[in-house]
């Protein structure tokens, strides 16, 4: 595509907690984005272009981050821009700031991401009544809980596989000193007598409600070959979106999925994506989406999803981890999460995730993230070496 | 000629104030007005970082300025709105604080336009009881001297580390007049869809265009539908609480496939169904509200389904089909 090389430089986050009254929304996404500058060796001067993302504006009631957040991520006299795609919005907004590097165009652009969740309420967020459409009134639980319904019949899934995931990810999430929910004594017994909330999710099947932060550094070939420690190159980038509600939509496996992971696989020259990543960082909010999502990017047949989860190949043992640092089941700061699974999988292929670090084969990684009702898909594939173009 | 209705968005944010902010909240609540060094500078109201490089700003470099000032600049409000900081008419001015090196915004309390003017000497006006937000300053007054309304309560007991942040935004919006129409079918006890020309798709909700087509649907594609069905998927939701949450108990919310169309109607109510007995496969059938019930237009805003009320269990058995359960839209 004659795009330039690039590479994740510089990766940082907050710890994430359910509230941080200690600090401002300021103060929260500038502890994730000096981290990121201190681990690229980089000052605010050597930063071009700050990219930023967030959830929905309802969500805290903060209408123009970019405009609130210039001086805290130091962004006078630099193009400054806000991405937006509901709980997608950290991995496109990673997308814009790497593409603004492709282009050419920037040699360090700075992104970030963040969720101050305990400021106001997610689910009120999602239900507030919109004119002349039927009040959802069920928060993203809700309404994702009908589609996990229909794969489980679809699927013939045992009832018990969405809490395996429930337990897998929090045991990964010990490994994780940054993640929200640390639960060691958590088993299956434990996830199955957590409180019903959404048939058939139960509490412990949902994600928490978090206050974080994540950063980083992106950089062009020169900038890679100045930055004081390994980098995760970008071997591909794939957005796609669709409509929420039309007549015989698959909201399952839905089609924009399958075209944005077959989009970034074809850059990355990713044939089997069970064999050719080490590991994979997915967007799971609720326990379900792993098997779904699992069959969703081709890691498997439609209905074998379930299968793999329940063989432990997803596990941090597995032959294709899922999620090693804890996923979004862990940890929620919804305008982060998906920039949290995209500089994730940057730090595997760095061998920088520390106690969750997974070995390196193939040296290739993918980090997803997914929001609205399914209709926003993001995707990159990472590696440790060189793309050849 | 177009109705319209209004609707509100109203919620209590919170804002955690950080070391810097939250001192000058504090601050005010002491009846001084603290600003923060930078270099050879004194930002007035401090910030967390330096604006020009981005440098982290000591929280120890705080220092108070003024308590009176020089306006700067100004703008007169003729006619202040139920938002603005004060009910009759004042100026918003840029308020260079003795010992500042920028300037606060904030309003200046002159009762006439042609008493303010560039360089004018003003002082705060303090609320009497101050929680640490900017509306403690009343208003900044002509003169040199502080002054307090009424009985001073006297500064915060603890540190001020969080604020009220309650925003609300109230909007009208045209009706479509294909909600008009189902919302008055509705009182007739008529569910209204909308039959494509095209793809012959029938549509519910009053959507009023076909987005497959790119048709508009008008009067004349309108067709009455069946007031009986089958769930097809359903959410059961414990409610989560937070201010204006009406609901307490876990309830239901059904997918409703109308017989002998393939029209969807979503997220419907039901009624005397417990939330036990919903399952897929399970028989209902229309309710409604009493034609001369008054229906708000919630009915209008909320999905157009006006007096139908949900959807109650016709007794029939239930309908096996392995197909149904991915009927969500």
């Amino acid at each position: 595509m004659g795009a330039e090389r690039t590479a994740v430089i510089g990766v940082g986050q907050t710890r994430h907690v359910s509230a941080r009254h200690d600090v401002s929304i300021a103060g929260l996404v500038r502890e994730a984005a000096q981290e990121a500058l201190d681990d690229a060796g980089l000052d605010w001067g050597d930063i071009d272009a700050v990219v930023i993302g967030k959830a929905p504006d309802m969500f805290e009631g903060v209408v123009m981050p970019e405009l609130y957040l210039a001086d805290a991520l130091g962004a006078s006299g630099k193009p400054m821009i806000r991405v937006h795609t509901a709980g997608s919005v950290g991995g496109s907004t990673a997308i814009v700031a790497a593409k603004l590097v492709m282009a050419g165009i920037h040699e360090r652009v700075l992104t970030v991401a963040f969720e101050k969740q305990s400021e106001s309420n997610a689910t009120w967020g999602l239900s507030v009544a919109m004119p002349f459409q039927a009040p959802l009134v069920a928060g993203a639980g809700g309404y994702f809980a009908p589609i996990i319904r229909a794969y489980i019949r679809r699927s013939g899934a045992p009832d018990y596989i969405g809490h395996l995931v429930s337990v897998k990810d929090r045991l990964n999430a010990l490994r994780n000193p940054k993640a929200q929910l640390h639960l060691p004594d958590i088993d299956l017994k434990t996830v199955q007598e957590s409180m019903l909330l959404w048939a058939p999710l139960r509490l412990l099947d949902v994600c928490p409600s978090s206050d974080g932060a994540m950063a980083m550094v992106i950089g062009s070939e020169q900038a890679a070959a100045a930055a004081p420690g390994p980098v995760a190159w970008i071997h591909g980038t794939a957005m796609r979106s669709e409509p929420t509600m039309f007549a015989g939509r698959d909201q399952v496996n839905p089609q924009a999925g399958k075209d944005c992971a077959a989009d970034v696989y074809a850059q990355a020259g990713i044939t089997n994506p069970r064999e050719d990543f080490d590991c994979a960082e997915v967007y799971v909010p609720f326990s379900w989406y792993e098997p779904m999502w699992l069959e969703n990017l081709g890691f498997c047949p439609e209905g074998d999803g379930w299968k793999l989860t329940e063989a432990g190949a997803t596990a941090f043992d597995g032959d294709i981890p899922w999620n090693p640092s804890g996923g979004v089941l862990s940890s929620n700061p919804i305008g982060a999460s998906g920039m949290i699974r995209f500089g994730e999988v940057a730090q595997q292929v760095r061998e920088r995730a520390g106690d969750f670090q997974v070995p390196l084969k193939t040296g290739k990684a993918l980090g997803h993230a997914y929001g609205g009702g399914s209709q926003f898909f993001s995707m990159w594939v990472v590696g440790n070496t060189k793309p050849e173009s | 000629m177009t109705r319209f209705v209004e609707n509100s968005i109203v919620f209590p944010y919170k804002r955690s104030l950080g070391p810097v902010i939250g001192a000058f909240m504090t601050g005010l609540t002491e009846q001084r007005i603290l600003g923060i060094r930078s270099g050879d500078q004194v930002i007035v109201p401090p910030l967390e970082w330096d604006p020009q490089t981005g440098a982290e700003l000591d929280p120890d470099g705080m220092v108070e300025v003024g308590p009176a000032g020089t306006v700067e600049s100004w703008t007169w409000v003729p006619a202040p709105s139920e938002q603005h900081p004060l009910g009759h008419p004042f100026a918003f001015a840029f308020i260079r604080l003795d010992g500042a090196s920028t300037p606060l915004l904030h309003a200046v309390d002159t009762g006439a336009p042609d008493a303010l003017r560039v360089g004018a000497r003003v002082a705060p006006r303090w609320r009497g009881s101050r929680v640490g937000h900017i509306g403690d300053i009343i208003a900044f007054v002509p003169g040199e001297q502080p002054e307090v309304d009424g009985p001073d309560s006297g500064p915060a007991e603890a540190p001020v580390t969080m604020m009220d942040y309650n925003a609300s935004i109230t909007y009208r919006n045209p009706v479509p007049p294909v909600l008009d129409r189902l919302r008055e079918a509705s009182r007739d006890q008529r569910i209204i869809g909308q039959r494509c020309p095209v793809c012959e798709r029938v549509y519910s909700g009053g959507r009023g265009y076909c987005p497959i087509d790119a048709v508009e649907l008008g009067e004349e594609q309108d067709v009455d539908l069946p007031h009986t069905g089958t769930i097809t998927n359903f959410t059961i939701v414990t409610p989560v609480q937070y201010p204006g949450q009406t609901e307490t108990e876990p309830f239901a919310r059904v997918f409703v496939l109308l017989d002998g169309t393939d029209v969807i109607l979503p997220y419907q109510p039901v009624v005397e169904l417990p939330v036990g007995e919903v399952r897929v496969g399970k028989r209902v059938a229309a309710a409604w509200a009493p034609p001369n019930d008054d229906i708000d237009d919630a009915g209008a805003m909320g999905g157009a389904y006006g007096h139908l009320i949900g959807w109650i269990p016709s007794g029939e058995p239930d309908v096996e089909d392995p197909d149904l359960v991915n009927r969500i839209f």
